[in-house]
């Protein structure tokens, strides 16, 4: 497979739902972005986001039951695929390699 | 009860994100928005994000599209055969079409081939072909050069003229060439280097500076073998020596497109400019055409605006008894310049394009047909592809997508083959007389490669929107089942009559310019052509006065009318079919003057033209200048001017200038109506005037020969140089050639017709096998059971052939009746054969028929062969 660079959005949701776990579907991943990343999201990006993760494989999702909460909609969840903690890693090495030694004057 | 989010922004994303997509979205957000206490403002914002993501340009190439063309791609290089023959049709119709467009484009908006050719504009003034007179061009030039920096940053003067070209020295061939004569800031306002030697400059323009001339770069190789020391050599060009001073760049060819023009003079040096510039009254001529170059920053529209004005100030300034009429319009100067070629461009351009436009449908349905008989083995497919959940919309796509594909290679190919037409093209060009050195661009350049891109694309959604409908409606159903429903055989039927009644069209049209073609070669044009050799030669100033040049004249007759071989020998200032002059006579002094077609002859002309004097007698000797005037008239002019009485004898007044009186002439003799000019045209006035009372110094001498005339135009050639080494001989040709050569318009489009009637018919059969084929292999089954209970083998035959004869009577009929409304518009090109010959419908008809046996037959012979056990095992 090819290596895929992760961009740091990419790596910024992959986290989201790392850290919801069972609970990643749309509005907590957009909620823990906003809260620990401190910036707003908006659905269309997220969404658009979310499906290239996971058309790299990065991702998987899958629909629960619908909820009356949602008008009778089913949520999507997300959980991080074994390739998807793989590339967060290499982009985390990425960058703790280029740091260090750098100090910003 | 808890607020609903806004049901429009709902909507709205449902429409950006369908299927279960939109529902997590709508999900999420109103979960969201009830969270937030159901702010509709946040909501809105939301949906608008949403949109701009889902509708930028990155998403919209859907990666749906590339996955649809790469199965389109892979679908096509499974069936070779098909995707080859699709391609083959599109690209013959897209070939022709680019072809005929280059065409076009090279006569309307190819640039000049000048350094930033988008800023040098032409000048002209609605309904006239120059633009304003020279003392105009001053006062232009100068007043729009004024304070707050100039409209141009050069604006020149231009006239084109019909002049002769001679290197000089014995034996040389005198040309008829155009010529530029331009002001000195020709080269700086068009930003033309010389390929070698200089450019005009303003010392070239003074009184009395040596005469000098810039030269083509196809003249330099054509007649100095591309020699540098041309330069500095003297050339004669109409009566006047010229000093050559350098040679323009290659590729430029002038300000008159189509034409090239071959030499530029300076506007200033030639005599009859500055005569007309040395009467200070005279403010109407020398008329010129105006190009300039926009100064920078300069607007087109705003330039030419402000020309107006200073235009309309000029001509109240200077008030002129024939007022200019019109106003200056101004163009980014590109294509054909004069007004005239455009004209009949235009009409061009009209028929070539409705007749390859037609093509390209014919070829278009072909695909189409082929397209549909592959959806008939492809239902199962597209059915089960249903079936899995794809849209109608997506399977509608994919066969788009097959299209396009199928269209981009035709494209592709067509180019290779318009660029091979245009070869072909270019070489039958330069045999079209009377238009002089036409050069065209005729490369594939970017607008060509568009214009066949943009055919291909709308020939993909012809070809394609039948069998993509055709897809969508598919019954799953019974589809999946093997059912096959009979509508689509009706439509491809529809087809092949629609493809058959086209390309009728198209063979009627050419048979019919082909008979029309016979028909002219069967006019009695009222004098013998055969034997008979034409050479124009000048016998001008400053070498000749009439006085002398008559006396030459009869001298070179005499010497001719001695050669052995040579039957007789005349002189006229006309050639039949190929010149003509004109002349005002009236046989009323009082009437208004108006011009009658004319000739200036010598006596003998008649007899060795075979054109009879029916009353009367021919010019003689003792018509001299000093003697009463006289003239000969033709039938027509007789039986006009008197009807009903003798006209020998009558008074004829000679003069078109209404200020001057007219000259008196008397009728000797009445001649036989001949054909003038054209050998279609209507009986018209002719009236004959001897060369001993009217000179001409341009003259073309007649010769009749017994032997092959070809053969007498060397020896005559060096005889006359014999008798004058600097006389000038233009081209000799015989009278036959003549005849031909007027003809080449009819015969251009006859043969162009021809092509494209056989591309179109070789099409349409393709397309006919196609479906008389495909109705064969549907019907194996039924012709099996036909066959296993007794029927004859030429039975079935007859029934397969009587499908494709059938439908090609059908399209005959259609044809016919179209072809019977079309041809009405070519009444002006048949010589006077009816638009509605039926020789030429039946004749078309029959090729139609037996081309429709042939297609049929293939099939046909197929069915016979059905093996029955081998039919009746099938499915």
């Amino acid at each position: 497979m090819r290596d895929h660079h992760l961009g740091e959005f990419e790596q910024i949701v992959l986290l989201a739902v790392l850290r919801l776990g069972d609970d990643a579907y749309g509005v907590p991943i957009r909620r823990e972005i906003e809260k620990r990343g401190g910036r707003k999201v908006t659905v269309g990006a997220l969404y658009s986001t979310l499906d290239r993760l996971e058309a790299k494989g990065y991702l998987s999702s899958w629909f629960a039951d619908p909820t009356s909460e949602r008008g009778g909609r089913s949520r999507r969840y997300f959980r991080v695929e074994p390739e998807g903690a793989e590339a967060l890693a290499r982009a985390k090495e990425v960058l703790e390699r280029m740091w260090k030694g750098v100090r910003l004057a | 009860m808890p607020e609903q989010p806004p049901r429009l922004a709902e909507r709205i994303i449902r429409w950006l994100a369908p299927g279960r997509e939109g529902d997590i979205i709508v999900g999420d957000l109103r979960e969201e928005f009830q969270s937030r206490g159901g702010s509709r403002l946040w909501y809105w914002r939301e949906v608008l994000s949403c949109a701009a993501v889902r509708l930028s340009p990155h998403r919209l190439t859907a990666p749906d599209l590339r996955q649809d063309l790469h199965y389109a791609v892979r679908v096509l290089r499974r069936n070779p055969g098909y995707t080859l023959t699709a391609m083959l049709c599109v690209a013959l119709g897209i070939g022709v079409n680019s072809t005929v467009f280059c065409f076009v484009n090279s006569l309307f908006w190819e640039p000049l081939r000048v350094a930033q050719a988008d800023r040098v504009v032409s000048i002209g003034r609605t309904d006239d072909d120059s633009t304003c007179s020279y003392r105009d061009y001053q006062e232009l030039d100068r007043r729009s050069a004024a304070p707050g920096g100039g409209l141009f940053s050069g604006l020149m003067a231009v006239d084109d003229m019909s002049t002769s070209l001679d290197t000089g020295g014995p034996g040389g061939v005198s040309q008829i060439i155009m010529a530029e004569a331009v002001s000195a800031n020709f080269a700086d306002v068009l930003e033309l280097q010389p390929q070698a030697g200089r450019w005009f400059t303003p010392e070239d323009e003074r009184p009395g500076a040596d005469p000098v001339v810039v030269i083509s770069d196809g003249a330099w190789s054509r007649r100095f073998g591309r020699n540098p020391t041309t330069i500095g050599q003297r050339v004669r060009i109409g009566s006047d020596w010229y000093r050559v001073i350098g040679v323009a760049p290659g590729g430029f060819v002038g300000l008159s497109p189509p034409h090239s023009a071959e030499v530029w003079l300076p506007l200033l040096s030639q005599a009859w400019v500055r005569d007309y510039l040395a009467n200070p009254g005279e403010r109407d001529r020398p008329r010129v055409r105006l190009v300039g170059r926009l100064a920078p920053g300069r607007k087109l529209r705003q330039a030419e605006a402000e020309m107006k004005t200073i235009d309309a100030q000029v001509l109240r300034e200077f008030p002129r008894d024939n007022a200019l009429r019109g106003t200056i319009t101004m163009d980014i100067a590109a294509g054909a310049s004069m007004p005239a070629v455009r004209e009949f461009a235009t009409m061009m351009a009209v028929m070539l394009l409705s007749v390859t436009g037609v093509l390209l449908l014919i070829a278009c349905v072909n695909v189409a047909n082929l397209l549909l008989s592959r959806s008939a083995v492809r239902r199962r497919e597209m059915a089960v592809r249903q079936a899995l959940g794809a849209s109608r919309f997506r399977l509608v796509c994919q066969t788009l997508s097959e299209g396009l594909v199928l269209a981009i290679g035709g494209a592709l190919l067509g180019l290779v083959l318009g660029y091979w037409a245009n070869g072909l093209l270019a070489h039958s060009l330069p045999a079209l007389p009377h238009m002089g050195t036409v050069s065209l661009n005729l490369r594939v350049g970017w607008r060509m490669t568009a214009f066949a891109f943009a055919a291909a694309l709308a020939s993909a959604l012809i070809f394609s929107i039948a069998p993509a409908i055709e897809h969508s409606r598919t019954d799953v159903a019974s589809s999946l089942k093997g059912e096959s429903p009979s509508r689509r055989m009706r439509q491809r039927d529809i087809y092949v009559v629609a493809q058959v009644a086209l390309s009728l069209v198209l063979l009627i049209a050419a048979t019919l310019l082909l008979r029309g073609l016979q028909h002219a070669r069967q006019v009695e044009p009222g004098f013998a052509m055969d034997h008979r050799l034409a050479a124009r030669i000048n016998v001008s100033e400053p070498e000749y006065t009439p006085e002398t040049g008559r006396l030459f004249l009869d001298r070179v007759l005499d010497r001719i009318r001695a050669v052995p071989g040579v039957r007789s020998a005349t002189i006229s200032y006309t050639t039949p079919l190929n010149m003509s002059g004109s002349v005002c006579a009236m046989p009323d002094p009082t009437a208004r003057p108006r011009r009658v077609s004319s000739d200036v002859i010598v006596p003998g002309y008649f007899d060795t033209l075979s054109t009879p004097i029916v009353r009367g007698r021919d010019f003689n000797h003792r018509d001299l200048p000093s003697s009463p005037r006289v003239v000969i008239v033709n039938e027509t002019y007789a039986r006009r001017s008197w009807p009903n009485t003798d006209p020998i004898g009558k008074s004829v007044w000679l003069g078109c200038d209404p200020n001057r009186p007219r000259t008196l002439a008397q009728v000797v003799g009445v001649a036989r109506d001949a054909k003038y000019e054209s050998l279609d045209e209507a009986p018209r006035s002719y009236v004959y005037r001897p060369l001993a009372q009217d000179w001409a110094g341009f003259v073309a001498l007649i010769v009749q020969t017994t032997g092959n005339p070809n053969d007498f135009s060397a020896p005559l050639r060096t005889m006359l140089h014999g008798m004058d080494s600097n006389l000038r001989v233009y081209d000799i040709e015989t009278l036959e050639d003549f005849a031909t050569e007027s003809l080449w318009r009819v015969r251009w489009q006859a043969a162009l017709l021809a092509v494209f009637g056989g591309l179109g018919m070789l099409l349409a059969a393709v397309g006919l096998y196609g479906v008389v084929a495909y109705a064969v292999a549907q019907r194996t089954r039924e012709i099996g059971v036909r066959l296993a209970i007794g029927a004859q083998k030429a039975d079935v035959m007859w029934m397969v052939l009587g499908r494709g004869l059938g439908l090609t009577a059908i399209g005959i009929g259609v044809g016919l009746l179209l072809g019977g409304a079309v041809s009405r518009t070519m009444g002006g090109l048949l010589y006077g054969l009816s638009p509605l010959d039926p020789v030429s419908f039946v004749l078309a008809s029959l090729a139609w028929m037996l081309t429709a046996m042939l297609a049929s037959y293939v099939p046909a012979r197929r069915a016979m062969r059905v093996d029955p056990v081998v039919a009746l095992r099938w499915e």
